[in-house]
């Protein structure tokens, strides 16, 4: 007998073994269950790139395949979660929640390092022979990410090169991170699909917030997986991923291509700095980023379709017509095999 | 950005930031040989010498594996000069990078001073040590945070790489407590004395003053030293006394390659073949074995090194192979043939050591009972063979001047010349693959000439095919006739895309049969004729309909073959394939989780179940003849729509540009585009009914293809999980590469590190498809040691050594048997301490396993208990293995006296003497050999580990690890898991294994050794939890009780 489970976001709970297609085979030899609560990390900026923060759920739009959604609950940056009840009226939308006295300005990119204590974030290091030249100072870099993380919840360090390794597993302990950092050793080819596709799988039964930060000069000559599989999964299990790097990744197109669009697809952004000493904007972009993301989560309505779903959220109202979102484009309905098991390696170090 | 390597192979980080010197320079070389003492004793009393700086930064940045013993370093950093140290005569990166380190290591060994500890006291005082280290404070001391970051690139690049724990300064001058740290020099073994080395460099611009000076900068000094350290200590010590280093730094490539089998008694060198050989020995070098002190060099340098290499071969094989080949004037003759007219390229020359299939020849040559060497067929048929036309000069030039073949042993001469020549499909190929063919046949049953000239006219096309026939020898001359036959029509299907869904749904039917076969679900009574009737209706495919036809025609026949009940659906296939059906509760536990397994590949491939696919096919049959259109038609025809393309990252335009490769995802686009829902609504007239059935053979090719694939799914694989492509992209006419036309060959992966590509796929047919899988999947075990890197050339071996066998007839007496030849055989050693004519049997039957560098330690290890138990753990279990067996066959009034595993071992044999033979034990838990004895079938050979060979005839060293299965099952039978367990247990442990290897080179057996055991001590200590412990409970489940198994033997019941 089939089982297909729809593993979304992480904040999987079961809710019905509601059955799909019609053929009364299928009847007897399938059942799908549909165990949802996708979880949506939005960025909303102006023009200038400042956040906007003081949103209400009810400013926020949601579809999926056109499907119109109602957010279950509602967090801005590291503010409580706050589980929404509908009472909307037949031509208004509004939600009863928790207090909601902020106003909808817009906020610098300031130091918002306290506010994101809930994230988990996975340093993914490019080894690779590609680095050579510029490991140490790479390596400076991630160190200065690492610290400009205080608050964080948990990190871990992953380094790449031909294969992957879990230098340092999730912890609350930056030291240990740090000291990961600095025992990272160089050389071989370069599979960052490969190493990337991992990252997510460790990173997909985790709850909450959560971020791979790619820090890679962008050749792929070892990888067997394609972006798009990596970018899928990272969509439909709602990881974000940021990636960090060099010019030198652009006189590779095809690097550049892959950085600038995974990053997109994902909710998150790629950086092109002049050189790994020069990467502090992206840091605070990131650090900001996380902690101005609204997480917004919503139990999908009925939908035959099994395969990609795509997510369309648009903000309410006129006034807030001028801002951006960035949030994912959508997931793919996945099945057990693809997030299990959970890396006993992981666990074991 | 400058790539500084590309190498893929290589088994530790650091030694591949080098150019591709690793091509131009390698040897083999025998790790195991020089490495299987950590800790074991040295026979003879060494000098020192010094290296900067503590041990593991050394090691890292010469990369060199950080859990081998100080013993071995200084070879392992002579191996790593010399291989990778150097290009066209200048110092690789990797090298300079060891040259830069040991300089720093002296500037800090300097600042450590005589209380060799670095000691700053705060942030003022830390001035010079930083600048050593390459770094700076930023924002300076006495600032409330400051950091450290890279100030001079070049040292700071040295400090990380040697693990310089520069957090721990950071941390303690932030907190402005004292840093110390440790930073004594390390002494390490020295062969001989440090100055027999240096004076080697006299006479050039410039000499050293230490041996690491001088082997970091004279490659040819450092491959000397790596080749002294194979030699044993006995014949080590004669060659530098006479002929002396100087003499030998000439032929240090031949005694790198070929030298690790010299060994010298008493003044004597031991030739092969024994000393009635001496005299052609004399004759072939120009010097007698008296005089090894003239034999030896003229030995490594005659002929280019071929006669070196003659040797070797000769040294390695089974003493009753050399009988044979040594006797009626062979030895002579055959080395004749070897060294040709032409000694070109030199045995030296290249990567690699040469003549792997001399060595495979000699091993695994047959004899009839004459004393003949086997003919397959007859000599008429190889006449015929040998004079086929040929790229091969060396073939021609034999054909040429050798016009008669008259006799078995001018066929022999004929394949010990041919040995030289570079292939895979030339006569000699031809004839180990029929050997071992007849080999498995009873006498009266070999294959006839008629049937060996036919498989010999289509061995380039079909050879990896023919190890179907020698695993399962219930094959007739017949079938193989009939499936060349088929598989050549195959071939010649006019269209492209009718020719690839035949091939891939033709390979997957025989693929099912294979696994049905060897599971024993098929009776051996019917191995015969339902291979025929699993082959049959491919006879003639003309059109997609039929083939879809035939395809379930066939599948059909395999069914009912493998007793599947008549009512039973298609997808019951699954739990044929996932074993037998099982009695107990473990069993069926296991037999389902191998199902739910196969089905998790099949549902992340969205695959069409088979159930779909012929209800569909009855539905429009019946649509054709008339009848309405079956309810859930348009359902199942939904199905074939689930399937969707990954989300696109690139543009068309993009993956052409980016993406060289010829191919694309055709096939899965097409079936993205088949859609059966108009033709169910509107039904057409019978012919587009036909037509749309026809769309269906695409969908079954790929799923039949996916139950392979999900069968040899190797543990822990992500693509068959995540590029739900993977399947349907398996290119079965090669279309990725324009002219090659190899569709029967060993499948190729294809799409590696091309990121608009679309991901890795495979490229030729099903065959060897375990072991292509296997190298498709393994750079996803993520390794456990920093720096360490999945052993490419070794895993995939490992793996299929763990994916092809299943376990589900394995009986109780059996696994508890498997782990009491072990303990028996460390008994025996044990023993052997104390009575040395104990001793020297043991030693005698061990010499049949081991080289003699290595044998040579652990006789000197039996000469003291504490010794031989500090060597136990560093016995290969297939050595004990073999030992308590052979020792049991050789004196079967001593076999129980060693101890009392002896003792138990001794009555289950008698109480269960079939279940206990070495016959059975060897098919359920030895390994597939498919390119040393050219099979699937699984066998303990009981060879010598085979040394490191290029090109395919690399995996001829995995193959000869034949450890890992033995002590998974002395593993299981320890912790009282039933045998239906290895099912699970093995290729989990296998896995674990594999991210658990550190190794420094491609021989480096106490390597996989140690992390054979490191994982076997997480399963003892539960560190293990994907597998669940076992219980008295499940035992007692599993295993009835036999009237004959009682509690003494051991057996947990």
């Amino acid at each position: 007998m089939k089982k297909y489970l729809l593993l979304l976001g992480f904040l999987a709970l079961p809710l019905a073994g509601a059955r799909t297609g019609a053929s009364a085979q299928e009847e007897t030899s399938r059942i799908r269950v549909s165990v949802v609560l996708v979880q949506l990390n939005v960025a909303v900026t102006d023009n200038k790139g400042n956040y906007i923060s003081g949103l209400k759920p009810e400013d926020f739009a949601i579809t999926e395949d056109k499907i119109q959604e109602k957010p279950a609950t509602f967090e801005e940056g590291n503010g409580p979660t706050r589980r929404l009840v509908d009472v909307s009226s037949s031509d208004k939308k509004s939600f009863t929640e928790v207090a909601d006295n902020v106003s909808s300005t817009p906020v610098s990119a300031t130091d918002g390092s306290q506010r994101f204590a809930g994230a988990n974030v996975f340093i993914l290091f490019d080894t690779s022979n590609y680095m050579y030249r510029g490991f140490v100072f790479a390596q400076d870099a991630i160190a200065d990410f690492i610290r400009s993380l205080e608050g964080v919840s948990k990190l871990a360090l992953y380094s790449y090169s031909r294969d992957l390794s879990r230098v340092t597993t999730l912890t609350p302990d930056r030291s240990q991170v740090l000291r990961g950092v600095r025992n990272t050793v160089a050389g071989d080819d370069a599979a960052l699909y490969n190493g990337l596709l991992l990252t997510v799988k460790d990173a997909a039964p985790l709850t909450g917030r959560k971020a791979i930060v790619v820090f890679s000069n962008g050749p792929d000559n070892a990888s067997l997986v394609p972006p798009e599989d990596v970018a899928e999964l990272a969509q439909s299990t709602g990881t974000i991923i940021y990636m960090i790097s060099t010019q030198q990744a652009e006189s590779e197109p095809v690097s550049t291509a892959v950085f600038e669009r995974m990053s997109k697809a994902t909710g998150g952004k790629a950086y092109f700095s002049k050189d790994w000493q020069d990467e502090k904007q992206a840091f605070n972009s990131i650090r900001d980023d996380l902690a101005h993301l609204y997480a917004i989560s919503y139990y999908p309505a009925q939908n035959a379709n099994h395969g990609w779903r795509a997510i369309n959220v648009k903000l309410v109202g006129k006034n807030l017509q001028k801002y951006h979102i960035r949030t994912r484009a959508g997931y793919r309905v996945l099945q057990t095999a693809q997030t299990q098991p959970a890396p006993e390696e992981a666990a074991a170090k | 950005m400058k790539k500084l390597s590309l190498r893929r192979s290589t088994i530790l980080r650091r030694s591949t930031i080098v150019a591709s010197a690793f091509f131009l320079l390698c040897s083999g070389g025998f790790l195991q040989a020089a490495t299987s003492g950590a800790g074991a004793p040295q026979s003879s009393a060494v000098e020192t010498i010094v290296i900067p700086g503590p041990l593991r930064s050394f090691m890292r940045m010469a990369a060199i594996s950080q859990k081998v013993s100080p013993d071995d370093v200084v070879p392992l950093l002579a191996r790593n000069i010399f291989m990778q140290g150097y290009q066209q005569d200048r110092q690789t990166e990797f090298l300079r990078l060891v040259d830069r380190y040991v300089q720093q290591a002296r500037e800090l060994q300097i600042l450590a001073g005589s209380a060799n500890n670095i000691h700053v006291d705060n942030c003022d005082d830390a001035g010079t040590l930083i600048q050593i280290l390459g770094y700076r404070l930023r924002e300076g001391c006495g600032t409330q945070k400051f950091f450290l970051e890279t100030a001079n690139p070049e040292r700071a690049f040295l400090t990380i790489d040697s693990g310089f724990p520069l957090t721990d300064l950071e941390e303690a001058l932030q907190r402005g407590t004292p840093f110390n740290y440790a930073y004594a020099p390390s002494r390490v073994p020295v062969l001989f004395h440090e100055s027999d080395w240096i004076t080697l460099s006299n006479g050039r611009k410039q000499s050293y003053v230490t041996l690491l000076d001088e082997l970091i900068n004279d490659p040819a000094v450092a491959r000397l030293y790596w080749a002294m350290t194979k030699v044993d200590a006995e014949t080590r010590v004669a060659l530098q006394r006479s002929p002396g280093l100087r003499r030998l730094l000439p032929v240090a490539p031949s005694l790198d390659f070929y030298g690790s089998q010299i060994v010298i008694r008493s003044g004597h060198v031991v030739v092969p073949g024994g000393a009635w050989t001496q005299v052609t020995w004399r004759d072939l070098a120009g010097a007698s074995p008296d005089n090894p002190s003239e034999f030896v060099p003229r030995l490594l340098a005659k002929d280019n090194g071929w006669l070196a290499a003659y040797f070797d071969v000769l040294s390695r094989i089974s003493e009753s192979q050399r009988e044979h080949l040594t006797e009626k004037g062979r030895l002579k003759r055959f080395y004749e043939d070897l060294r040709g007219t032409d000694l070109e390229p030199p045995a030296t020359h290249g990567v690699f050591r040469q003549v792997p299939d001399l060595l495979v020849l000699f091993t695994r040559l047959q004899w009839d009972p004459n004393g003949d060497p086997h003919v397959p067929g007859d000599l008429d048929a190889w006449k015929h063979i040998l004079h086929q036309k040929t790229d091969s000069k060396i073939i021609r030039d034999w054909s040429k001047h050798n016009r008669s073949l008259d006799t078995p042993e001018q066929l022999l001469d004929a394949m010990v010349a041919f040995s030289r020549v570079v292939t895979d499909s030339g006569p000699l190929q031809i004839y180990l693959t029929m050997c071992e063919i007849d080999e498995q046949r009873a006498p009266g049953q070999r294959l006839s000439p008629a049937t060996v000239s036919l498989l010999a006219n289509q061995f380039p096309q079909f050879n990896n095919w023919y190890l179907v026939f020698s695993e399962f020898p219930a094959l007739t001359d017949e079938s193989a006739t009939h499936f060349v036959n088929i598989a050549d029509a195959i071939d010649k299907v006019s269209n492209e895309s009718l020719r690839g869904n035949t091939l891939g749904a033709f390979q997957a039917n025989i693929g099912l049969w294979q696994v049905l076969a060897r599971q024993g679900e098929i009776p051996t009574a019917d191995l015969n004729s339902s291979w025929q009737k699993t082959i049959d209706p491919f006879t003639r495919i003309t059109s997609s309909t039929q083939l879809f036809d035939a395809t379930r025609n066939s599948l059909g026949s395999l069914l009912t073959a493998a007793g599947a009940p008549p009512n039973s659906q298609p997808s019951d296939i699954i739990s044929l394939l996932a074993g037998p059906p099982q009695n107990t509760p473990d069993g069926r536990r296991v037999h389902q989780e191998l199902a739910r397994r196969m089905d998790a590949v099949l549902e992340d491939q969205h695959l069409v179940s088979l159930d779909t696919l012929f209800s569909l096919s009855d539905g429009l049959d019946a649509m054709a003849q008339g009848k309405p259109a079956p309810a859930n038609m348009l359902a199942l025809a939904g199905e074939l729509r689930e399937f969707e393309m990954p989300r696109p990252i690139f543009t068309a335009s993009e993956k052409i540009d980016w993406s060289p490769r010829v191919y694309t995802a055709h096939h899965a686009e097409l079936q993205v585009q088949t859609d059966l829902t108009k033709v169910i609504k509107t039904p057409g007239n019978p012919a587009q009914l036909e037509a749309a059935r026809g769309q269906l053979a695409p969908f079954l090719r790929d799923t039949l293809v996916g139950l392979n694939y999900a069968y040899y799914e190797p543990p822990g694989a992500q693509i068959l999980h995540n590029n739900p492509l993977f399947v349907r992209s398996h290119d079965f006419t090669e279309i990725s590469i324009v002219g090659t036309e190899q569709f029967w060959q060993t499948p190729m992966l294809l799409g590696v590190g091309t990121p608009a590509g679309g991901g890795a796929y495979l490229m030729g047919s099903l065959t060897d498809l375990p072991h292509a899988l296997a190298m498709t999947e393994e750079d996803f075990i993520a390794p456990e040691n920093v720096q360490a890197l999945i052993w490419k050339e070794l895993v995939p071996d490992l793996l299929v050594s763990a994916t092809l066998p299943r376990w589900w007839n394995v009986t109780p007496v059996e696994l508890h048997a498997v782990a009491l030849y072990q303990r028996s055989g460390e008994e025996l050693l044990t023993a052997s301490v104390k009575d040395p004519q104990l001793r020297t049997k043991v030693a005698g039957i061990l010499a049949d396993r081991m080289t003699p560098r290595r044998l040579e330690r652990i006789e000197d290890a039996m000469q003291h208990e504490d010794d031989l138990k500090a060597m136990l753990p560093r016995m290969m279990p297939a050595d004990t293995f073999y030992l308590a067996a052979e020792f049991r066959s050789r004196y079967p009034a001593e076999a129980a006296a060693s101890g009392p595993a002896s003792q138990q071992l001794d009555d289950l044999v008698r109480q269960h003497p079939t279940d206990t033979s070495w016959q059975r034990l060897s098919k359920d838990f030895g390994v597939p050999h498919p390119t040393l004895a050219r099979t699937y079938g699984r066998e303990i050979l009981n060879v010598k580990p085979f040394p490191f060979f290029g090109g395919y005839s690399s995996r001829l060293f995995g193959e000869s690890w034949e450890s890992n299965n033995l002590y998974w099952a002395r593993l299981a039978d320890e912790m009282g898991y039933p045998p239906v367990m290895l099912n699970r247990l093995v290729p989990e442990l296998t896995r674990r294994m594999t991210a658990k290897i550190f190794a420094t080179d491609l021989e480096d057996w106490p390597a996989m050794l140690r992390a054979m055991h490191e994982t076997g001590d997480d399963l003892r200590h539960g560190k293990i939890a994907a597998l669940p412990t076992a219980t008295a409970t499940a035992l007692r489940e599993s295993q009835p009780v036999q009237p004959d198994q009682s509690a003494p033997n051991g057996i947990k019941q």
